[in-house]
């Protein structure tokens, strides 16, 4: 019954004791050294290798100091790298608009205005539309 | 310095806060940003999400520090900020595909044991990717940050045992997918 604990416990928190509640140290101490135990904490140490191999970065200083200057920004969420953001929103309405009304003046079938539109009013007569 | 003396620092830093003072926020920010910044990207799986949340939580703590009461440890609130952002960022993006999408850190030449390590990182990150956000969330506090059973169980708001069996069905799943990926 307690090796069955034992097994229930390796298979939660691993192969290192640090990470077994406390109140479980001795029954980890009582089968860690036996041939049994040893076997199941053999497994379950090779799930914490595989969990080791996820190494996080230190975060960089640039954030940290996006962070700290955060009220001062009075921003919103993400102000760090999210700025391209509205400024893309404002270019990509401009492009939409510009579109619009060019789609509108060739639904005319008005090459003149085209021109106009693109090239100024002077165009027309200078390439001799 | 001692962990109780770390909680004190904390709720002084934090009453400073309160009253808008910049260098004790900033003072804050040095203490926490590092596990903060480890605990979300390996909930979120992705450098740029968990930037982006880390900085929402920091703002929240700006923002929330005439309101926040010293019931429990800094760290601990702290934790469950972040903890509820990655739940939502979830629920807003679905299950989270951007593990293996990640690329070498910069732009340094990668020698091959450092294409090896950042192959390895992927594939755990893919595998807690497909576990349960519950599962997922047990790992990291438990394995990664080793947050006491009884901490654990508050911030994920179960009991130590149904902890347990979180960490078990989780690390069963990951054992699976590593038997599977040897076949």
């Amino acid at each position: 019954m307690d090796l069955t604990r034992f097994k229930g416990c390796a298979e939660a928190y691993g192969a290192d004791r640090r990470r077994w509640p406390a109140r479980e140290h001795a029954l980890y101490d009582r089968f860690a050294g036996t041939p049994e135990g040893a076997a199941i904490l053999a497994e379950a140490e090779r799930t914490d290798r595989f969990l080791d191999a996820l190494e996080v970065a230190a975060p960089d200083a640039a954030l940290g100091r996006a962070i700290t200057n955060l009220p001062s920004q009075r921003s919103g969420a993400g102000g760090r790298r999210r700025f391209w953001i509205p400024a893309a929103a404002f270019a990509a309405s401009a492009i939409l608009g510009f579109a619009i009304g060019f789609a509108q003046v060739r639904d005319d079938g008005n090459a003149d205005l085209v021109t106009q539109l693109l090239l100024g009013p002077e165009s027309v007569r200078e390439i001799g539309l | 310095m001692k962990p109780a003396a770390d909680d004190a620092l904390d709720q002084e830093l934090m009453a400073a806060v309160a009253r808008q003072d910049g260098r004790a926020f900033a003072r804050l920010v040095e203490r926490h940003l590092g596990w903060s910044l480890r605990f979300v990207e390996r909930m979120v799986g992705g450098r740029q999400d968990a930037e982006d949340l880390v900085q929402t939580a920091f703002l929240r703590v700006w923002q929330g520090a005439s309101r926040w009461e010293p019931q429990a440890k800094f760290s601990t609130w702290l934790y469950r900020v972040l903890h509820n952002l990655c739940m939502d960022h979830f629920r807003a993006r679905g299950t989270p595909t951007e593990a293996l999408d990640e690329a070498l850190p910069d732009g340094a030449p990668a020698s091959e044991e450092r294409v090896a390590g950042t192959q390895r990182a992927a594939r755990v990150r893919a595998a807690l990717a497909t576990l349960p956000e519950r599962q997922r969330a047990a790992i990291v506090l438990c394995y990664y940050e080793e947050r006491s059973q009884a901490e654990a169980a508050t911030l994920l708001g179960v009991s130590e045992g149904a902890l347990e069996s979180l960490l078990s069905r989780g690390r069963a799943a990951l054992k699976k997918h590593m038997s599977e990926e040897l076949h």
